[in-house]
């Protein structure tokens, strides 16, 4: 399968959008939409707009997240903004501030 | 050198741009980049680039070293090397020290390698004067009596002109002897030299 990753030196100013899964361990300010999910990894820092289907985030994010399907707030993560999800999951040791809306089925 | 190390250890930590997705804006950084995808705007990094044959880069590109095996609208500015391969397309320039356009590359832009001399002189300054020293005092040593007492010994058929040109030629043919590995020193031969080596890596990794 091929994954896309931006590594951890990376810096990424503008917009992503993609059909598949999309690995963040460096920096992308801008907005990502994609059909697959995304993986923020913990070094990883995202400040954008994402519609996505699936997100984990164990890293940082500055924007909304909207997704079709699944949220996941992964210890030591540190989200500020707002979540629209079906599905959303905030674990233990995540910091988050922002609005949650699971009222959404379908975007 | 370093390209071909780097191509070599492309692995799992360094970044990949997937086949179906699109970058548009800016994108820097300090690790190799594999592109597969589309990437459109602007690029910088301080390692090598290397656009796979499903890659499209639209984009003003500033890398060390760029390996085109995909399709390429932009200028393109490399500090080491920009090496396009036989399945590489490109339209833009290309500013950079060493330039490889293997057969079967298409490419329409301009080349600017700079004084057509910073790379050479990085390759020859280390050879040459360590070959010179070597070579062309002993040579010219044993090069001026061979002329001027073998002709009376052994070269007696050729010798009435030849002393001066023997002497000049001399030069020249105990220097290669010297120093075996790149036979003669004009540029071209060395970037075949190393298209060869990098071709026989690609094919390695595929």
């Amino acid at each position: 399968m091929a994954n896309t990753i931006i590594g951890s030196s990376i810096v990424i100013d503008g917009e992503i959008s993609g059909d598949e899964d999309l690995v963040i361990q460096g920096t992308v300010k801008g907005k990502i939409a994609l059909k697959e999910s995304l993986f923020v990894e913990a070094s990883g820092v995202v400040e954008a707009d994402i519609e996505v289907q699936n997100v984990d985030v164990a890293g940082r994010v500055t924007g909304n997240i909207a997704a079709t399907d699944k949220v996941e707030l992964k210890a030591d993560c540190r989200v500020v903004g707002d979540v629209r999800a079906p599905r959303i999951l905030i674990a233990d040791g995540a910091s988050f501030k922002g609005n949650v809306d699971m009222d959404v089925k379908e975007r | 050198m370093v390209a071909t190390k780097e191509f070599s250890t492309v692995g799992p930590d360094s970044t990949v741009i997937g086949p179906s997705i699109l970058i548009s804006g800016k994108l820097t950084g300090d690790e190799d980049l594999t592109v597969r995808g589309r990437v459109e705007g602007e690029l910088n990094l301080s390692k090598t680039l290397i656009i796979e044959t499903s890659g499209v880069v639209k984009a003003n590109v500033s890398v060390r070293n760029a390996i085109v095996s995909g399709v390429v609208v932009g200028n393109v500015v490399a500090t080491e090397s920009v090496e396009l391969t036989r399945e590489g397309r490109m339209v833009g320039d290309i500013r950079s020290p060493r330039v490889i356009i293997v057969d079967g590359a298409s490419f329409r832009g301009r080349i600017d390698m700079g004084n057509a001399e910073p790379r050479p002189q990085a390759e020859r300054p280390a050879t040459r004067p360590v070959v010179r020293p070597a070579a062309v005092r002993p040579a010219t040593l044993p090069a001026r009596p061979a002329p001027q007492a073998a002709p009376a010994r052994v070269m007696a058929p050729a010798k009435p002109q030849p002393p001066p040109v023997a002497r000049v030629e001399a030069r020249p043919e105990p220097r290669v002897e010297a120093k075996p590995a790149p036979p003669p020193p004009p540029p071209q031969p060395v970037l075949v030299g190393e298209a060869g080596k990098k071709k026989v890596l690609v094919k390695k990794k595929k």
